[in-house]
């Protein structure tokens, strides 16, 4: 089954932005359309700032229309590891931001009528197991000290999971269409004055003395201040140390009974799921989504990736009545060292430069955070969250383990770039398979697809180097290092990368690589931006 | 002089990865990345034990630890240009190969010169 979004798939009209073309001034110049970028654009706008958000592709295309549209104040890293990595005053502010993020929304959904399914609804953690009672303990209690209205239940509505041995619950958290809430939002932003370009890639990006210049596909763009709200910040940056990416997997289906539970659910036992229940087209729940299988990106334990959506499938099937599977996607989240997102100046010397990236997969919540909080930085008004999330932190003894351990990680990504020697293991390569093959000294991620026909790149990620894996069930190229993610023919998806894989070609008799007359791959110049 | 032994064997491994690196960069491919990052520590861990070496007193070969300290300069300084995809110059990759190799030749006629 092909990989495909329930967000995309229901929503109907899809307003087109136009591409940018030729120069342009503005005072702030925002880098990505998901809810991050559109988020700060409507809040600058309505400061009365002139915005410009620069999307390459589609706005709410990125990972905002592939999540799973939960809102809710809890956070995937936890509050009691937030309060140890951090302090429990931290943990209060980001409650209290994500708090006041939710209201946001709600808001904003009413003012612009936005038909985006909005609605309040629990939150339920609960665990099966007698060995993680004391972490949905000491969560709760986390909660309840952030002033937030966790409380402990016996039972889970809406479930039919027998001995439940702990559960929390906390009313107030929502559910939402977050493509439509976005492309709704959007409009605000064009109401207020701000433009909004699609189709329009930021290729190179630079903070001088009195202002930033931003060279994309179509033009330059002149601005006082610059948001990089790529979910990863673009180009080469010290966040890329902290952030690491992960995917991980939903499954969308429909309940033969039709009895769709109105909540959202943390299920912890050894593995964590993530229930929650939508609606195709009005308010009337129709649809089950689980959520979970997390992975570093481009490192899937399973060569199969297809085997992350079937135990997604079959625990779902072990707990509900499963009519039939109707949509399977997966999508990446940045985490943080601390547990606390990067919200803010890009480093301590920039002075009109703003980043917004480690919100695990807790970002629909925390996009708005950002928006909020650096449309409030840029025009002057201060931010009570400013310090809880400062992007310059940087590691602390109590996460320098997790830095590490991450480091280490990406280290030994690069000692696989083994010389394997002449091989050319063309015949290899099945209908619709991808591999990475050496050809002339030179790494090669080679796709065969139906037709049979060879789709050949560079397997040298734009990035920083690190060789690209196969990810067989998104057929994509995604790099083990940043998670930079690349299509078929190497143009990028997501990720730090910016210029797409180089294109190569093979002479079919010999099975050496064609001089197309241009630099070699070890001398073109990759445009990568220091942030 | 066990110290100064094993930093040779160090720089003589370091030596051929090097060799073969810079095969890579004179045909203009791309470095495979697993040799950079084992050429670059094993030499570094040469430097380590001949700095120890000569911080202990007494007749050293001080000349080949700045051939390989400004050796290493350089190494740095292209592997920062490969990873952030710039290419990296062949004059500097030869330089900085001539540099390790001036280095290593004082070193082997300080160790077995008598
Ligand atoms: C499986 C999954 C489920 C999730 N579910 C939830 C949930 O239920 N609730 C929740 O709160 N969070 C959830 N999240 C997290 C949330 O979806 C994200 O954190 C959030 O959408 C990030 O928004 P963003 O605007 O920062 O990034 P994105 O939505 O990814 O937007 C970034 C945009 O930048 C654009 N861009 C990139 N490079 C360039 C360039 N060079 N030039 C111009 N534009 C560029 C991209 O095209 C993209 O549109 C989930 C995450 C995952 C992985
Ligand atoms: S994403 Fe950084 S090297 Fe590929």
């Amino acid at each position: 089954m092909k990989t495909q979004s329930f967000w995309e798939a229901t929503t109907p009209q899809r307003p087109d932005y136009p591409t940018l073309e030729g120069n342009l001034q503005v005072d702030v110049a925002i880098i990505g359309g998901g809810i991050t970028g559109i988020t700060a654009a409507h809040q600058l706008a309505r400061a009365g700032k002139r915005v410009a958000v620069l999307e390459a592709r589609r706005v709410g295309g990125g990972t905002t229309g592939w999540s799973t549209g939960n809102l809710y104040v809890p956070v995937g890293p936890y509050f009691h590891n937030i309060a140890s990595t951090r302090s429990q005053e931290v943990a209060n502010t980001v409650a209290q931001a994500r708090f006041s993020a939710l209201n946001f929304i709600e808001e904003h959904t009413r003012k612009y009528s936005i038909d985006c399914h909005f609605a309040r609804r629990p939150w339920y953690f609960f665990t099966q197991e007698e060995d993680m009672t004391s972490l949905v303990e000491k969560e709760a209690e986390a909660l309840q000290q952030a002033g937030m209205p966790a409380e402990f239940v016996t039972q889970v509505p809406g479930l039919r999971y027998e001995s439940v041995k702990r559960a929390v619950h906390m009313d107030g958290q929502a559910r939402i269409h977050p493509l439509r809430y976005v492309l709704g939002l959007a409009g605000g932003v064009t109401q207020l004055g701000g433009q909004i370009y699609e189709h329009t890639t930021v290729l190179d990006l630079k903070e001088e003395e009195d202002h930033c210049l931003l060279r994309t596909t179509q033009g330059t763009v002149t601005c006082q201040q610059m948001i990089i709200a790529t979910h990863i910040p673009i180009g080469i940056h010290t966040v890329q140390t902290v952030a690491a990416p992960y995917r991980s997997y939903v499954v969308a289906m429909r309940l033969k009974s039709g009895a769709y539970p109105d909540a959202y659910y943390w299920h912890n036992d050894k593995t964590h799921h993530a229930i929650t229940t939508h609606s195709t087209d009005s308010m009337e729940l129709d649809m089950l989504m689980i959520a979970g299988n997390h992975h570093k990106t481009g490192q899937a334990s399973h060569q199969e990736y297809q085997h992350y959506f079937d135990e997604l499938e079959s625990y779902a099937r072990q707990h509900f009545d499963v009519a039939s599977v109707e949509f399977r996607w997966s999508a990446q989240h940045y985490r943080s060292g601390d547990g606390v997102p990067y919200i803010g100046l890009t480093h301590k010397g920039a002075k009109r430069t703003y980043i917004a990236t480690g919100f695990y997969a807790d970002g629909l919540v925390y996009g708005t955070v950002a928006g909020i909080q650096l449309a409030d930085t840029i025009a002057g008004e201060g931010s009570a969250w400013l310090e809880a999330f400062d992007a310059t932190r940087g590691t602390n003894l109590s996460t320098v383990g997790e830095f590490i351990k991450e480091n280490t990680n990406v280290a030994a990504q690069y000692l696989k770039d083994i010389p394997a020697g002449q091989v050319s293991h063309f015949d290899d390569i099945g209908l619709g398979e991808g591999k990475t093959i050496e050809v002339d000294s030179e790494k090669l991620a080679v796709y065969r697809d139906a037709q049979s026909q060879l789709h050949i790149c560079s397997a040298v990620c734009t990035h920083m180097k690190c060789i690209v894996n196969w990810n067989n069930a998104e057929k994509t190229w995604d790099c083990p290092c940043h998670g930079s993610r690349f299509m078929i023919d190497g143009s990028v998806i997501e990720g730090p990368a910016i210029l797409n894989l180089e294109r190569k070609s093979i002479d079919p008799t010999t099975g050496h690589l064609l001089h197309t007359g241009g630099k070699t791959s070890g001398e073109r110049e990759i445009n990568n931006p220091i942030t | 002089m066990n110290l100064i032994y094993t930093a040779i064997g160090f720089f003589a491994l370091a030596a051929l990865l090097g060799m073969y690196l810079l095969t890579f960069v004179l045909r203009g491919k791309e470095t495979p990345k697993a040799i950079v990052f084992s050429h670059g520590p094993l030499a570094v861990l040469g430097v380590v034990l001949l700095i120890i070496y000569i911080a202990r007193g007494g007749p050293n070969p001080w000349e080949s630890l700045v051939l390989f300290v400004l050796a290493a300069l350089g190494g740095l300084y292209m592997v920062s240009r490969d990873l952030t995809g710039r290419p990296i110059p062949k004059a500097l990759a030869v330089g900085h190969g001539l540099l390790a190799v001036g280095g290593f030749v004082l070193l082997l006629v300080f160790a077995f010169g008598n």
